[in-house]
């Protein structure tokens, strides 16, 4: 009888974690819920290009995410009717900052910088997907160390050292 | 109802929760904000440097400013600056819990409970505008209004006292306890009457071979403690091939007085003793330049060696080998500090001291003593001065029999900083209105009816003429490093919208629309001097240049040779210490002293200055009575044992740390705690030594002889450890807490 309980406690606890797992990776890969409706592939298909709202990648650590400022300088005038911008415009107005949930996220015992990953030739959608075609932007890959690294050590010989080394970004 | 959980079912709990919560999403929701407006030129992760002016003492150093997507990150020296030249103290770093602190006071409040009541009711600033504009045309006569200031930034003070003027008040005045414990009043005196300046000298530390410190602690707090230091390590590297030569003269062994190559633990009191005993010696025996002597022979005419040998506890052996060592330096320099200016006979110990560096002929000479060279920078120069002991007085009167109907209180904390014996508390009661200008709820600000907080120094304009200055003529401005993180209102633009709305003389006074256009008009007249270390085309740039390199110096050092041709030939009277309490009963000598990180007090709210060590006792979080082992063991006491300490106007209770650096009729303790009111970080720790001071005056200088009150000390029986690193006694590491 204690056997068969044992038993039982057992598998339960097996069925828990892997439904934890599972529940985590869906967790990673899910859309978080954005305070506004925001698509990125209607900007995408308008024409605009990343670095127009994301516009320092090149140059800084961060690619940066646009002020609220910047989103009225279009939404002026642009679809003004929509539920939607007339919730940006009123944050613009109070001069709150829009509380977007990050979608991408390294803890913070990583440095990441972007500068010379697109320095390197990376385009933004070889992390980040095709976002043009996101109506809701989500995390298409984990980024976990064994990711980093499956790039990182694939480098020519005189790279590789400096790029599998551990200070490369946790310094 | 409480219901009893037995072990078994805790650990049902324990292991039903550890599956939960392993269960939980492991993923983490990070909000991110971006600007609203993004200020110009900023990177999203790049940082970028502020350069401006630190306020945490009045010697002003030169500070830069790591702010990172809008928040202010980390304080560091400004490397062009003349004064500090980059370095920093711990007090400086420090300044960024002013600026996060908890708390700091976010709008205009009316203690509307009444004084003290700390029952705070906010108020918009157009309705405490209205209060002051009020209370301001209801005066009977504008003499019924005073300001009183302590650490001022110079551009408010020039606008203050435009103001007040304009009203038809007197100018304002400045008292606080850093600067009495520095003896600035009583050094400015000694300048101005030996020099015929009333400012403070600079002492050419740098190039000086031997340097005889008199109560001078200019490695920690007094005067400008950064670029002492500074100067202090090029002296010890051997800028002539030596490493130069410190002898330190005060009671108590403070990190100065370790740095020292000889430590006198001297009395009370007998400094001047022993500088009037080495000047007479050098004249007697002719000893170093003696052509230079001449002049000054009559000013040791009433100087007996002997006398002042017996006087000091000093042996005549001993002076005659300081008289040689000071007189056969080819650089020496005689400091008079602080310790001395807390003597009853202060004035005269100090002239006894200066009078050292005119018989060597180091006035004006390298490694000698210089005053501050204005050059352009002359018409910023209206410094606030602090006023002297007696003079704060005279106000205290007048405040008690009734005569002030309105007291304006700006950067200075008088209830916490004043010895009870001067009754300032007392007197603030019987003043109808009292508006504070403070950021925190002080014990001054708890005394308030109104508070309009000024911001903090890091969000705020202003520049300052560091004093005693560099050896470039020199000016360090000021400028928000972040935008205000709450509604406070700059002081300088309270006073303006109060005299826009006032109208007539005191509209004409001040007439700029900010503080902004006021410090623009003043900064922009250094624009196109050739002397500068930078220039601009335009006005306009060259504001733009004056922010960014944190204010203005020359580009060559100028320097300025104190002029001593009208001093007055007469004999330097030796006058006795006076003390206050019966040596009967109070037996031991009360020796407050600043404390490196606190000061006086203001650093109290300082999480990391509370915390950092005191370099001598490694004592952190709290005050200690500094005890000799010899009188400790005559009292009974040890280490961490509560002794009462008691003088004619009040006492203490402290835990004792027994240290071999004191004289064993001295008790030293830390100035800067036993803070009232001040926020959670302050409050209820420690005990305030100034409260047990006797308010008594040096009749030269009128500054408050704060050294010269006589204690005695009972045991209480009871144990207090402190929070310190190591002990003393050679017992290695011990635990904080
Ligand atoms: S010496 Fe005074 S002004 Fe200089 S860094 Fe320290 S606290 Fe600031």
């Amino acid at each position: 009888m204690k056997r068969f309980w044992l038993i039982g406690l057992f598998i339960l606890v097996v069925v828990g974690v892997i439904a934890g797992v599972i529940l985590t990776r869906v967790q990673v890969y899910a859309a978080p819920e954005q305070p506004i409706a925001y698509s990125h592939q209607v900007h995408v298909e308008a024409g605009i290009q990343c670095l127009f709202c994301h516009p320092s990648p090149l140059k800084s650590p961060l690619a940066g995410i646009p002020s609220v400022q910047k989103c009225m300088g279009c939404h002026n005038v642009i679809d003004t009717d929509n539920p939607e911008i007339q919730q940006v415009a009123s944050y613009y107005e109070s001069g709150e900052p829009i509380p977007w949930i990050r979608v991408n996220l390294q803890p913070d015992f990583v440095y990441f910088n972007h500068q010379p990953h697109l320095g390197a030739g990376l385009n933004c959608e070889t992390c980040h997907g095709d976002v043009g075609q996101m109506d809701v932007t989500r995390q298409t890959v984990k980024m976990d160390m064994g990711w980093c690294l499956d790039c990182h050590i694939n480098q020519s010989d005189e790279k590789v050292g400096r790029l599998a080394d551990c200070l490369a970004c946790h310094k | 109802m409480t219901k009893r959980v037995s072990r078994r079912d805790f650990l049902k709990l324990t292991a039903g929760a550890t599956v939960v919560t392993g269960l939980a999403p492991s993923v983490r929701r990070m909000v991110l904000e971006p600007y609203v407006q993004p200020p110009e030129e900023v990177l999203p992760g790049e940082a970028t440097w502020y350069a401006s002016t630190c306020r945490l003492c009045p010697a002003g150093c030169g500070i830069i400013v790591r702010v990172i997507n809008g928040r202010a990150k980390k304080i560091e020296g400004n490397p062009h600056h003349p004064l500090n030249q980059g370095k920093l103290c711990a007090r400086g770093q420090a300044g960024l819990q002013i600026l996060y602190n908890p708390d700091r006071l976010k709008n205009a409040v009316l203690q509307s409970g009444g004084r003290g009541s700390l029952k705070f009711e906010p108020l918009y600033w157009s309705e405490a505008l209205d209060i002051l504009v009020d209370k301001l045309e209801t005066l009977s006569n504008p003499n019924r209004v005073a300001f009183l200031g302590g650490l001022m930034p110079s551009h408010l003070y020039k606008l203050t006292t435009r103001f007040l003027s304009s009203f038809g008040s007197s100018s304002p005045i400045i008292y606080d306890l850093h600067s009495a414990l520095e003896g600035r009043n009583s050094t400015v005196q000694l300048s101005e009457s030996l020099f015929g300046s009333p400012e403070l000298p600079i002492y050419d530390l740098a190039n000086a071979e031997v340097i005889f410190s008199f109560g001078a602690n200019f490695l920690e707090t007094w005067m400008s403690p950064v670029s002492q230091s500074h100067a202090f390590g090029t002296m010890r590297q051997g800028q002539l091939g030596g490493r130069g030569f410190l002898v330190h003269f005060e009671p108590r062994l403070s990190a100065t007085a370790a740095s020292a190559d000889e430590w006198i633990p001297i009395k009370p009191g007998a400094e001047g003793y022993v500088a009037l005993a080495i000047g007479r010696i050098i004249l007697e025996e002719r000893l170093g330049q003696a052509s230079s002597h001449r002049p000054y022979s009559i000013l040791y005419q009433n100087v007996d060696v002997q006398e002042m040998a017996d006087a000091s506890q000093i042996p005549v052996e001993v002076l005659h080998r300081f008289a040689r060592i000071f007189a056969d330096a080819d650089q020496a320099i005689a400091i008079p500090g602080g310790g001395l200016a807390g003597q009853h006979n202060g004035g005269t110990s100090m002239l006894a001291v200066q009078a050292l560096n005119l018989l060597s002929a180091q006035i004006g000479r390298v490694g000698g003593v210089f005053l501050s060279q204005p050059g352009p920078t002359a018409g910023f120069r209206q410094n606030p001065n602090p006023g002297s002991f007696e003079n704060l007085s005279i106000l205290i009167e007048r405040m008690k029999s009734g005569e002030i109907d309105l007291l304006l209180i700006y950067g200075t904390n008088p209830v916490f900083e004043l010895p009870t014996s001067a009754g300032f508390a007392e007197a603030i009661a019987s003043v109808p209105y009292v508006i504070s200008f403070s950021q925190f709820v002080d014990e001054t600000a708890a005394r308030a009816d109104l508070i309009l907080p000024d911001h903090t120094y890091l969000e705020s304009w202003g520049y300052e003429v560091p004093a005693p200055g560099a050896a470039k003529p020199a000016v360090s401005s000021q400028q928000p490093v972040v935008r205000p993180l709450y509604d406070t209102r700059s002081t300088g633009d309270v006073l303006l919208a109060v005299a826009e709305r006032l109208g007539g003389q005191v509209a004409n006074a001040l007439p700029w629309s900010d503080e902004v256009d006021f410090l623009q008009e003043l900064a922009t007249e250094l624009h196109g001097s050739s002397l500068g270390a930078y220039d601009a085309k335009t006005p306009s740039s060259f504001w733009a240049l004056w922010r960014q390199y944190g204010g203005w110096w020359t580009e060559k050092e100028i320097p300025r040779e104190p002029d001593i041709s009208t001093i007055v030939q007469e004999p330097i009277p030796v006058s006795e210490p006076v003390f206050d309490g019966e040596e009967n009963s109070y037996p031991y000598h009360l020796h407050p002293y600043p404390s490196i990180t606190l000061s006086d007090g203001r650093g109290a709210n300082l999480p990391w200055l509370q915390g950092a060590p005191d370099p001598m006792t490694t004592v952190c979080w709290g005050t200690w009575v500094e005890l000799n082992p010899e009188t400790a063991s005559s009292l009974g006491v040890s280490e961490d044992d509560v002794v009462r300490v008691i003088s004619p106007h009040g006492e203490l209770e402290a835990p004792v740390v027994i240290y071999p650096g004191i004289r064993p009729d001295v008790v030293a303790i830390p100035v800067g705690q036993g803070h009232e009111q001040f926020g959670r970080f302050a409050e209820q720790r420690g005990s305030n030594p100034i409260a047990l001071v006797a308010s008594i005056t040096d009749p030269e200088t009128g500054s408050l002889a704060w050294g010269a009150t006589r204690v005695r000390i009972e045991p209480t029986g009871r144990k207090k450890s402190l929070a310190r690193l190591e002990s003393l006694a050679g017992e290695g590491r011990e635990s904080i807490g």
